[in-house]
């Protein structure tokens, strides 16, 4: 098996941007681990789930979609042409990579071999082009928080789920394996070369995360409770930012946006929030969910039910990110848990 | 822990009396602290209080569905005390009932007029942390060029999320200029002259309202430093007009009044 | 009479500044037409922009024309005590005052934002404070174009 000491993952990143690989690593920047482009000298951090996802290196958060120029009366389309780097993300959550294969189901339907009954036909050819050119080696949680949830939501610190290959902690946490799970995950272990070296380990035992909430159960309360009260009591807290939606490596809700000057125009993709009231706003005036309440039902109901009914999964990898990041104390987990045992008392 | 316990039996004996029918404090969610809503005197138990408890609650004043529950009463540190000060100087609130901790200390229930006494008595010299101040001394010492490097690093990390409004008591505009899109004065984009745009918009609305309270920078989930801006800001205002806000609930706006003799040194 | 003459502009080459003056109707703005009727002249580098009052200059009109690439900012209008609307000049004082170290702090210093009060018997001022605004903002050089103020183009 391959095999590199657990202080060296910087040079395994040296060898791949030799190799012509853009490589994205959590790095630590002052208080923060924060997923970045890394650059030689910068220390890779595995201690903490970061608090950003590799979404915004599939799925970046202003993207040009279109562009015009304007010359006298002559109103011309330009050709966009996508950023998509040959990427290494090394080092990430699994979370992150099993969230990639959620996002694949919206983006690029048809490969994850569930059929969209209203004949979605729709590829999103920035994020296929992007998630063509990116190998995902996360490495294996063998540490988790009080907010991580992975195993509530079908996951698991050791899960595979989007990973082209895969680094386990070794040996008491001295060195890491680097097991390739297919043909990106084989090309990454060649062109990582002499770094890694041939050789055996043990590998050390991933975290235990607790089971926080029967995820089926929250489902099935969700089909039943569009109305129920319990939505403004579990919300009273979430001040109404786009934290969540931002940091979730799930979340994909956008905006577009025309951005222009006298000689030239774009049009953006931007990321957007169902956490603003401005989402849904009317030009009339209406807004469907005038109130934070009916926003957080839209959020837990568009991840544990909506997404279940339309695309065969939840969209949630449990990551726990929104729960560190919430301003308000807020945590979709915790939401969970209340539903869980409203429903539970119900039945009784 | 002897504060958390005067806490819970006032928070108790408001509910019991009808005094208040939501009591917002902190509870404990594992190493975090979130806010607690508390409707049922029974349930006062989970009110914590320690240096854990940093969230600015007054937020939660102008949500309608804590509104919709009627008169509330609220655990107030002096940074919140402070926060309800502005807001009553806007006109936000006419009244409050607040549940007054200090650093070590428990004050009790007061009114606003009583929060006002309670400020201008004990915590009149409230001041920013060293490091803040040493952090902005050593941006101030930088040329025009490095700092705009470095806010160019900082603001590139910017989502555009606005946890930093939201957790502001002091930004309740129902319509925020960012969401003015007739015309489009702030890029919505997550990116460049947007992100500066907006953080300068953003700290020059707090100018004189801001009370330091360091919600917004506790909010950011990417840790941009926006109290030194907060704090170049209000710096300014107390040289230039002797006005430190937050302490008077009849205080005029800093930037909507003026005096004849400000000063205009810098203008030709 | 005389033919009067302020100082007058650079030959066309080397760096052009370009600065934009947001003035008030009734007085920088009837200042910089005496300035014209009395032949006056003064560098072309201004592109000015009249408002009805200082008070409503919003200082994102400030960020906009820093957004578009302009090197400096003028900000003019009139002398306190001679506002057309009483007041506005006084809050507009109070606003620029803050707003300048808002600036100043996050990379946009003195010499790209100026401020005056220009009344409109003041055609001489105007010319003069144009052609040594100009100067320094030349001395200045270009706004950097990596400011974070800056349109930057869209990838």
């Amino acid at each position: 098996m391959k095999v590199l000491d657990a202080n060296k993952l910087s040079d395994l990143a040296a060898a791949l941007a030799a190799a012509g690989y853009r490589v994205v690593a959590p790095v630590r920047d002052g208080r923060e681990i924060r997923v970045q482009e890394w650059k030689p000298g910068a220390a890779i951090d595995t201690s903490a789930v970061p608090v950003n996802s590799i979404k915004e290196f599939l799925f970046p958060r202003c993207e040009v979609i279109a562009r015009y120029r304007l010359e006298g009366d002559d109103f011309s389309p330009e050709p966009v042409a996508t950023d998509a780097p040959k990427t290494a993300a090394l080092a990430v959550r699994p979370c992150d990579a099993a969230a990639m294969v959620i996002l694949d189901k919206v983006f690029n339907p048809g490969t994850a071999g569930v059929p969209w009954p209203d004949g979605w036909e729709y590829k999103d050819d920035a994020w296929n082009a992007r998630r063509e050119a990116t190998t995902i080696v996360p490495v294996v949680c063998t540490a988790a928080d009080q907010d991580c949830f992975c195993t509530s939501v079908g996951g698991a610190p050791d899960a595979t789920a989007g990973a082209d290959a895969v680094l386990r902690s070794a040996d008491g946490g001295r060195k890491f394996i680097l097991q390739p799970l297919g043909p990106k995950g084989q090309a990454l272990v060649a062109a990582a070369g002499a770094v890694l070296a041939e050789g055996d380990a043990k590998a050390d035992p991933p975290a235990q995360v607790p089971v926080r909430f029967d995820a089926k159960a929250v489902t099935e309360w969700c089909g039943g409770n569009f109305e129920s009260p319990l939505w403004r009591e579990v919300s009273l807290a979430c001040i109404g930012c786009g934290a969540c939606a931002y940091c979730c490596p799930t979340c994909h809700c956008f905006d577009i946006q025309d951005e222009a000057t006298r000689t030239e125009s774009v049009r953006l993709r931007n990321w957007d929030t169902c956490g603003l009231s401005l989402f849904t706003l009317h030009s009339s005036g209406h807004n469907p969910r005038p109130d934070q309440a009916s926003r957080w039902r839209q959020r837990v109901m568009h991840k544990f039910s909506y997404f279940v009914e339309k695309f065969g999964s939840l969209a949630c990898t449990g990551c726990g990110r929104c729960a560190r990041l919430c301003p308000g104390g807020m945590a979709i987990a915790q939401v969970c848990k209340e539903i869980d045992e409203a429903r539970k008392a119900a039945v009784k | 822990m002897e504060i958390a316990e005067a806490l819970r039996a006032d928070a108790a004996r408001l509910l019991a009396e009808g005094r208040a029918k939501l009591v917002i404090g902190y509870q404990a969610r594992g190493p975090h602290r979130a806010p607690a809503f508390i409707s049922d005197p029974a349930k006062v138990n989970v009110l914590v209080y320690d240096n854990l408890c940093k969230q600015n609650l007054a937020v939660y004043l102008r949500k309608p569905e804590v509104r919709l529950k009627g008169p509330v009463a609220i655990v107030a540190t002096p940074a919140v005390m402070r926060s309800l000060m502005v807001l009553a100087a806007e006109s936000q609130l006419t009244e409050a009932t607040v549940l007054a901790v200090g650093k070590d200390a428990y004050h009790g229930v007061l009114d606003l007029a009583g929060a006002a006494a309670l400020l201008k008595e004990k915590y009149a010299d409230l001041a920013p942390e060293p490091e803040l101040l040493e952090a902005l001394a050593k941006l101030n010492a930088l040329s025009p060029e490095a700092r705009a490097r470095f806010w160019t690093g900082q603001f590139a990390k910017c989502t555009r999320c606005y946890a930093c409004r939201a957790a502001c008591p002091g930004c309740y505009c129902q319509r925020c200029i960012v969401e003015k899109n007739v015309p489009q004065w702030v890029s919505a984009a997550a990116a460049q002259h947007g992100n500066y745009a907006w953080h300068v918009i953003r700290a020059f609305h707090q100018a004189g309202r801001c009370t330091l309270c360091g919600a917004c920078e506790a909010a950011c989930p990417q840790g941009i430093p926006l109290m030194l801006l907060n704090l170049a800001l209000s710096e300014e205002v107390a040289k230039r007009f002797g006005e430190k806000p937050g302490y008077d609930p009849a205080a005029k706006p800093v930037v909507g009044s003026w005096k004849p003799d400000d000063d205009q040194g810098f203008i030709r | 009479m005389a033919h009067t003459e302020s100082k007058t502009t650079e030959p066309a080459t080397g760096f052009q500044p370009r600065i934009v003056a947001y003035v008030c109707n009734w007085c920088t703005y009837a200042g910089a037409d005496l300035a014209g009727t009395s032949r006056l002249r003064y560098p072309p580098n201004v592109r000015i922009i009249k408002l009805p009052c200082t008070g409503r200059i919003d200082p994102l009109f400030i960020l906009k024309a820093f957004e578009g690439g302009a090197d400096a900012v003028l900000v003019s209008g009139c002398h306190p005590g001679d506002c057309h609307y009483t007041s506005g000049n006084y809050h507009a004082r109070r606003r620029w005052a803050l707003f300048r170290r808002l600036l100043e702090v996050t990379g946009i210093d003195e010499r790209r934002l100026y401020f005056s009060w220009v009344s409109a018997a003041e055609g001489r001022k105007f010319a003069d404070l144009i052609a040594d605004v100009t100067e320094k903002v030349r001395a200045a050089g270009p706004f950097e174009p990596a400011n974070p103020a800056r349109r930057q183009p869209w990838k």
